[in-house]
């Protein structure tokens, strides 16, 4: 018989390990040297490059096609297989954890609160969850990664310890643990079920012929929608999302929005992939959810006055166009629902972006009012194009073309499969999206001499004294900006990272 | 194909450049801005007239995940909206030079005017309905900087709320349309707009042809504007600069029409069918309300807006006759439109500076006494509204009703009927309230406040534009000619 020894490759598996190691490099190096920050960073970053260099040989392969690796002897099962669409989300995962560190870069003037060892492997250590999960096809590393993924974003939110930081982190801490109550539940509904302990089309299709074990099944996969709605702040499980986004520091609200929504999308798609034979039963809940969040998202982030929270509203808006194409059967789903949060990360990433680093010149009361925005183009002409470049991404306009193309590509199988109430929901927040978006970039466009001569009291504003944007928070803008009008002039760049 | 290329680059790079370039306002800079501008705007227009004569066609691959290409060509239809835009584009340059709005950086104005310039170019090229959408997205933006920071500052409320509205309806009216234009796509196989009128609708059902017919009529409505979407519009033109109300009614609007003729008619001829009697209707009633608006309407701007209401009314009852000489009158009547609309905003932008507002009910100076030129004008552009037979308003409007009286077989001839004698009820009003603006502002004898008449600039576009009334009014198969074989081609099948 086969030894009884899983085979690994650990080239296939670098872009899981690359982080962890990191992680476990920076902690090391504190213990030895413990008054080091920069070289934590240089660490974290370096890991985070060789993880996206070991994602590039996964990316574009045609579908079917896959690299897997911890293979079980004789079953052929493997427990971790990376595809098109996982490879990509990884990248996706560590680019935006790399622009989180950019954003995070420690301050030579500020005094060390000796706690950046600890952030910076918690920022990799939630990374190499994302990756993970996006490639793991058993239940137990399936679950094991996703909270791996979401547990340390908590720590990371508490750290600040300011008061509202640590009501986010409660907030964040009773999601996750509701989330992962709805997610060990579908999983062990989910082996009840297929008496399997993979997530793959095969375990699936023996529950067809079965018709007792099918409502199970189906009953697992709605909780895994549910567990999953938490970490992807789909409505109505999306109540965490703008407490957690004020109080985590900025950075940190970045990485929320990207690496963990890349971390969530990509469980769901290991689950949707492996049902994809079963035709759908739990489809009409997610055009539900998909339909409740664009709309509940889009009016909430209309009345937001401070532009974290709106961000954090625009979070769930987008994560319902996330989902929309995975209320479909087509075979497009998948792919559409990658390529549309790929594109949300990039151009959310540099809103971020471009917020820190006005948080830096102008104060963070002042960075975080969208009222005081107003004039920003006369007094940062190239943070004002920055962001209005990502505004218009997120809203889907030219010349943010990568979000307008996202959002063909996000119809696309909904039209397909004629949907049309669906469809005419999308169009409308499309509409609600773009009113949102426009409104930030309003202010941001208005001249000041009509709008900002007065300060609150009528009194002439003095302008604050402009201090220097960090380095490292440049180089983040530079980075989002280039790549979001690269991906512009050429979205095939971001489709075509994701297979066909 | 290179000519094509340049054609649109041009346009594009410049505009691209002068907002990236520089936010000076000082006086030295406008002038450089303005003669970069110009240059440009000319150079697309030379541009563009050779890629109308030359007719070369591109096709590259752009998007293979999604099957979109960069597909591009010239026909009769699409030629005569092209020379308008090119030579609009010259016109709101030359104008601006000497009338330039308030309100911030010049260079970010011309710039916005270059890219409004490229999106509607892009649009009457694209054969690709993807990048049709595309570039009908492209105008939004810069026309929303246009009319939000450089419109009308009395009352900023008022201008924030105009350049929202603007933004909203029009994306709600392009995102239907993207429904309607995958939908069409999907079902149809091909995303060639060549392609898809060639196949007349063949294999998609009946059902599946209205619903999608329906999606894209109501998304292209609003660009229309088609009454009751059509609210956006007053504010709009009453608040945006000149250039910005003059490229609105004479090339966006467009856009709306050639969208339904290219994605409606052409391609999906059984649900445009069903739904025609409605379109036609709908069209009816926005010629009255446009014109009885106008009769009351005190604010000359917002008057023009109406009108124009009413006026694509006429486009819209002669789209939906489904006769060859229907869609003929539509296309005409679009470009006429575009001509006279252009004229009149120019004047009326031009006596609202001098003015300082555009009220009607205030006294002023009659214009034939102290500027001849603009009332002189202001008479031929009026004219030109009411449908005077000899001006570019008459054959539009008369084909239209003359279409709509003998319709194609398969719509219901009583309600066409019907709707003609409504629709010449409308020309009467038309007749009222033009004559009603001539009577407040250009007859009479008084002759203060004075103001200044149109030289220099202004009044080279103004002629150039009243020179374009009498021509294509005198000889309409100029226009006719071009348009005749293309439209002959889509309404073949129907007609059958």
């Amino acid at each position: 018989m086969s030894q009884a020894v899983v085979s690994v490759n650990a080239a296939v598996l670098l872009p899981v390990l690359a982080p962890a190691i990191g992680a476990a490099v920076v902690l090391v190096v504190d213990v030895a040297a413990p008054h080091l920050r920069r070289t934590h960073y240089m660490v974290a970053l370096a890991s985070l490059a060789i993880g996206a260099l070991a994602t590039i040989a996964g990316l574009g392969m045609v579908a079917g096609q896959v690299r897997q690796t911890l293979c079980l002897p004789g079953s052929g099962q493997c427990m971790y297989a990376a595809d098109g669409v996982a490879s990509a989300l990884q990248l996706g995962a560590l680019l935006a954890a790399a622009v989180t560190l950019l954003l995070s870069w420690p301050d030579d003037k500020k005094q060390s609160s000796g706690s950046t060892a600890v952030i910076v492997s918690l920022v990799l250590a939630a990374t190499a969850g994302a990756t993970a999960v996006a490639g793991a096809r058993d239940l137990g590393s399936w679950l094991v990664a996703l909270e791996l993924a979401t547990l340390p974003t908590i720590a990371l939110v508490a750290l600040r310890g300011a008061r509202s930081a640590i009501s986010g982190a409660v907030a964040l801490l009773t999601t996750a643990l509701v989330s992962f109550g709805l997610l060990a539940l579908a999983a062990a509904l989910w082996f009840t079920a297929t008496g399997s302990g993979f997530l793959t089309p095969a375990a699936a299709l023996t529950v067809i012929g079965d018709p007792s074990r099918r409502p199970i099944l189906v009953l697992a996969v709605a909780l895994v929608v549910a567990g999953i709605g938490f970490k992807l702040s789909l409505v109505p499980f999306h109540a965490w999302t703008p407490e957690a986004y004020d109080g985590a520091p900025l950075p940190i609200a970045a990485f929320l929005a990207g690496v963990s929504k890349i971390a969530a999308l990509a469980a769901l798609l290991v689950v949707i992939r492996a049902i994809a034979p079963l035709g759908a039963p739990v489809l009409i809940s997610i055009a539900i959810v998909a339909a409740a969040s664009m709309t509940l998202g889009n009016i909430m982030a209309l009345r937001q006055d401070g532009v974290v929270r709106l961000l954090a509203w625009s979070t769930v808006a987008q994560a319902g166009w996330v989902v929309l194409p995975l209320a479909t059967l087509s075979s497009a789903a998948v792919y559409a629902s990658g390529a549309y949060l790929l594109a949300y990360v990039l151009a959310t990433l540099l809103a971020f972006a471009v917020v820190a680093a006005l948080v830096q010149t102008r104060g963070s009361v002042r960075a975080r009012d969208l009222a005081s925005y107003r004039g920003l183009v006369d007094d940062h002409p190239v943070l004002a194009a920055a962001l209005g470049l990502a505004l218009l991404s997120l809203a889907g306009l030219p010349p943010g073309v990568l979000g307008l193309v996202a959002k063909v590509t996000a119809l696309r199988p909904v039209v397909g499969s004629e949907l049309w109430l669906l469809a005419v929901v999308a169009a409308v927040n499309a509409v609600l999206g773009v009113a949102v978006y426009l409104r930030w970039l309003r202010a941001a466009l208005a001249s000041p001499d009509v709008l900002s001569q007065a300060g609150p009291d009528g009194v002439p504003a003095v302008r604050a004294q402009v201090l220097r944007v960090h380095p490292a928070t440049l180089v983040a803008v530079g980075f989002a900006a280039v790549a979001l009008v690269v991906t512009s002039v050429n979205p095939q760049l971001i489709l075509g990272l994701l297979g066909s | 194909m290179i000519l094509l290329l340049a054609a649109l680059a041009v346009p594009a790079v410049t505009g691209t450049a002068l907002i990236l370039a520089g936010r000076d306002s000082m006086t030295a800079r406008q002038g450089n801005a303005n003669l970069v501008s110009l240059v440009a705007s000319v150079t697309t227009a030379v541009l563009v007239v050779a890629t109308v004569i030359t007719r070369p066609e591109v096709d590259q691959s752009w998007l293979p995940s999604l099957g979109v290409r960069w597909q591009f060509a010239v026909d009769g239809i699409s030629a005569p909206l092209l020379l308008l835009t090119a030579a609009l584009g010259i016109a709101v340059v030359v104008h601006a030079r000497s009338h330039a709005p308030h309100g911030g950086s010049l260079t970010t104005f011309y710039g916005c005017l270059l890219l409004v310039e490229f999106g509607a170019l892009a649009t009457f090229l694209s054969r690709d309905a993807v990048i049709f959408f595309l570039s009908f997205e492209v105008v939004l933006i810069p026309m929303w900087v246009l009319i939000s920071r450089y419109g009308d500052s009395h009352d900023l409320a008022a201008r924030s709320d105009a350049s929202g509205r603007f933004v909203l309806y029009t994306v709600l009216g392009s995102t239907l349309m993207l429904v309607g234009i995958l939908a069409l796509v999907q079902s149809a196989g091909t995303a060639n707009l060549a392609d898809l009128a060639k196949a007349h609708g063949a294999g998609i059902e009946r059902p599946t042809q209205i619903v999608i017919a329906a999606l894209l009529l109501v998304g292209l409505g609003i660009k229309i504007p088609l009454w009751p979407l059509h609210t956006w519009l007053p504010p709009a033109h009453t608040i945006a600069p000149t250039a910005g109300s003059v490229l609105l009614a004479a090339v966006l609007l467009k856009m709306g029409t050639y969208g339904v003729v290219r994605l409606v008619i052409a391609p999906l001829p059984i649900g445009f069918g069903a739904l025609a009697p409605l379109f036609a209707a709908a069209g009816v009633v926005g010629i009255l309300w446009g014109g009885l608006a106008c009769l009351v309407e005190n604010d000359l701007k917002r008057l023009i807006a109406y009108s124009s209401v009413a006026h694509m009314g006429f486009v819209v009852l002669g789209l939906s006759s489904g006769t060859t000489v229907g869609l003929q009158a539509a296309l005409f009547a679009n470009v006429a439109h575009g001509v006279v609309s252009a004229l009149l905003f120019f004047l009326v932008g031009g006596l609202k500076e001098r003015w300082g507002s555009a009220d009607l009910a205030t006294a002023r100076a009659a214009l034939r006494e102290v500027s001849p030129r603009l009332g002189f004008a202001l008479v031929v552009g009026f004219a030109a509204s009411l449908g005077l037979p000899g001006l570019v308003g008459f054959w539009g409007e008369f084909l239209a009703m003359y279409s709509a009286w003998n319709p194609a077989p398969d719509r219901p001839l009583g309600l066409m009927r019907v709707l003609t004698v409504l629709a010449v009820t409308g020309t009467a009003v038309a007749a009222g309230y033009s004559l009603r603006v001539l009577r407040l502002i250009w007859s009479g004898d008084r002759t203060s406040p004075a103001h200044e008449d149109a030289h220099g600039g202004e009044w080279s576009v103004l002629a150039a534009l009243v020179a374009a009334v009498l021509v294509l009014g005198v000889a309409p198969g100029l226009l006719l000619n071009t348009t005749a074989k293309d439209v002959a081609a889509i309404t073949i099948e129907v007609s059958r």
